[in-house]
């Protein structure tokens, strides 16, 4: 031991794996956002510029008519608003519902409620074209083809799952004895939920409420089965829509992606103010 | 008047029977505090009274009205929580003010009764605070703040202050002394700590396996135990005990004998095994003449203001605790000779009761 403390202190190893891991992600970042970046450069040039198949190189002029023809198009306007006019309703009832199906699972448990649990959940592992036809066959009965209806509907259901999940996973880390002190107070459950479990499920909100807005804005599916005409098309049908006759409008179609893709970043950015942990701290010992 | 009676109460979880039969009259204005160990029932008594549990069978009366089916806000109790159940996303006196908020009191109705609370409790200045800026004391005077402002007829105290550190829960339980006197309330108090029992207590109620073993007033608990379970329980450190015999000696004399000792008893009792019972303070050590039996000290723990000395001896079968004056100059490996307090020992017969001796 004596040797060893006069020994100067030894350089620590060099330690190759921060570097590798470092190296790695950067690689992944730039596969993830090459496709974006090949979007972009796509929508700033003329189609002259693209047919020459220059895809990757940085435009010689700015050109931003793509974008200008996009906006001017009425018809992109009513993509956009049919998007939003799905997308709201369906994100804001899916997280209603499963936050409601996830305090009754978390907090005011009866006799078969984990199987019951079990059985929501597992809705999130079907794939949906196996409810394609039926649901096809279901809304048309119905007489609902080509209106939104079904797509709220439809986004509605599928979220369930996933948001009872989510919630119910949230809500059990909500330590009971602020229920029961809310019940002492004077509180119905439905004002502990209110007042209670919901604002201090804000980060479970927000993540909730960023998926489904998200999932929701980009199908494609639901939609090109259930509308027909182009007055109920949402975005990413009009995205496949604004395709030319004989030539393919690359890039139209790219500024249009980009467009597309803006309310789904607004919305994660309003919302990850709330990505924010320790919310359920100092409510009881800690 | 908050007369709280509590007639027959069981509670069943399942096939655990966690209340059996409790009765139990508490006066108004009485503190009464519950001890016993883990799992002996006394916290989900008192949870069946404030209404959070509902009870299998029985009865709960709180000033004279069945309460037994009524919901907890409307029985007239409120509830400090051992982990102080604060809402962690409001104030200090969003907290204090949340139950009135509910009773849709006005707003400035509010402010001034939680401007009140908040005097009497001296937390003026963290009203605007959250629960994460305030210490383990501030959280608990609020949690306390948002019990008295609904002017309940009944206190619910789930051991209230065993997650504080010591010295803020001699302050804390100064304070809830204090407050007992001012509140003209009813207060029922779960703990497991000996001292906040005895000192606070009108009344102590040792529960043990869903059962009331004894109620009385802290020193009658602490001087008449009535069975074993009580006199292990109350007292720390707890009674010694000690395998013995009772004889009854030529001329109808009754004498307890354990080891070397025999002591005189000053009525008859049956012959027969019986468990000796003695508190620490009770033996002390004597002089060669004067001694009952001898010792070898074990261990010595001076703690200051006294010093607990543990004896091994041929006949006890656990260490013997004695309680003495700091001051005494014993090490570990002597030899003590002790002598037992004449008229302090209890006697408890095979069941465990007391056995009546003087």
């Amino acid at each position: 031991m004596a040797d060893a403390a006069a020994l100067p202190p030894a350089r620590a190893p060099f330690n190759p794996w921060p570097a590798v891991i470092f190296i790695a992600l950067v690689c992944l970042a730039l596969l993830f956002l090459a496709p974006t970046a090949g979007v972009l450069l796509s929508s700033i040039k003329t189609t002259r510029e693209i047919a020459l198949g220059a895809l990757w190189s940085i435009p010689a002029d700015l050109y931003l008519g793509n974008y200008a023809e996009v906006l001017a198009n009425p018809a992109v306007h009513r993509y956009l608003l049919n998007t939003v006019l799905v997308s709201a309703p369906a994100t804001v009832a899916s997280i209603a519902l499963g936050a409601l199906a996830g305090y009754v699972f978390a907090k005011l448990p009866f006799r078969g409620s984990n199987l019951l649990f079990l059985v929501i959940v597992s809705g999130m592992f079907f794939p949906p074209q196996v409810i394609l036809i039926p649901l096809f066959r279901l809304f048309n009965a119905m007489n609902l083809i080509d209106t939104l209806w079904p797509l709220i509907v439809i986004h509605t259901a599928m979220g369930i799952p996933i948001c009872t999940l989510l919630m119910r996973n949230f809500f059990a880390t909500v330590p009971n004895a602020l229920r029961e002190a809310a019940i002492l107070e004077g509180a119905n459950e439905w004002q502990v939920l209110a007042t209670v479990a919901l604002p201090l499920s804000l980060p479970a909100l927000a993540v909730l409420a960023t998926l489904q807005f998200t999932w929701i804005w980009n199908d494609f599916l639901w939609p090109l089965i259930f509308t027909q005409s182009d007055e109920k098309r949402t975005i990413m049908l009009g995205i496949v829509n604004l395709r030319g006759q004989y030539s393919v409008a690359w890039g139209v179609q790219g500024a249009l992606s980009l467009i597309a893709s803006l309310p789904t970043l607004i919305v994660f950015l309003f919302f990850q103010r709330y990505f924010i942990k320790g919310m359920t701290m100092g409510a009881v010992k800690g | 008047m908050a007369r709280l009676v509590l007639e027959g109460v069981s509670k069943r979880f399942g096939a655990v029977l966690a209340v059996d039969g409790v009765d139990l009259d508490i006066e108004h204005g009485e503190f009464v505090v519950f001890v016993g160990p883990s799992g002996c029932g006394k916290s989900t008594m008192l949870r069946a009274i404030s209404g959070l549990e509902s009870i299998s069978a029985g009865r709960i009366l709180i000033g004279d009205r069945d309460v037994t089916h009524v919901a907890p806000s409307r029985r007239g109790v409120a509830m400090v929580f051992q982990s102080y159940a604060l809402f962690p996303h409001l104030t200090a006196a969003e907290n204090i003010g949340f139950g009135l908020r509910l009773a849709k009191v006005p707003k400035d109705e509010i402010a001034r009764r939680v401007t009140e609370v908040a005097k009497t409790l001296q937390i003026e200045a963290l009203l605007d605070r959250y629960p994460r800026q305030l210490s383990g004391g501030q959280r608990q005077r609020v949690a306390i703040g948002r019990s008295i402002i609904r002017d309940p007829e009944v206190f619910l105290f789930d051991e209230p202050l065993s997650n504080l550190d010591a010295a803020l829960r001699v302050r804390m339980r100064l304070e809830i002394a204090r407050l007992r006197d001012r509140l003209d309330a009813t207060m029922i108090y779960v703990t497991h700590d000996q001292t906040e029992a005895m000192t606070l207590a009108d009344r102590i109620v040792v529960f043990n396996e869903g059962r009331i073993e004894q109620i009385g007033a802290p020193v009658e608990l602490y001087d008449g135990p009535a069975n074993l379970f009580v006199a292990g329980f109350i007292g720390a450190p707890a009674m010694n005990f000690i395998p013995a015999e009772i004889e009854t000696a030529q001329g109808g004399q009754a004498r307890v004998r354990f080891g070397p000792v025999s002591l005189p008893l000053e009525r008859e009792a049956t012959p027969g095994r019986v468990t000796f019972g003695v508190r620490p303070e009770h033996l002390s050590v004597a002089a060669e003449s004067g001694h009952d039996f001898r010792g070898r000290v074990e261990i010595v723990e001076k703690l200051g203001a006294e010093s607990l000395i543990y004896l091994q001896t041929d006949f006890a079968n656990a260490p013997v605790t004695m309680r003495m004056a700091p001051e005494l100059d014993i090490h570990a490996g002597e030899e003590i000779p002790v002598r037992v307090g004449r008229s302090r020992f209890h006697l408890f017969d095979a069941t465990g009761s007391i056995l009546r001796i003087r």
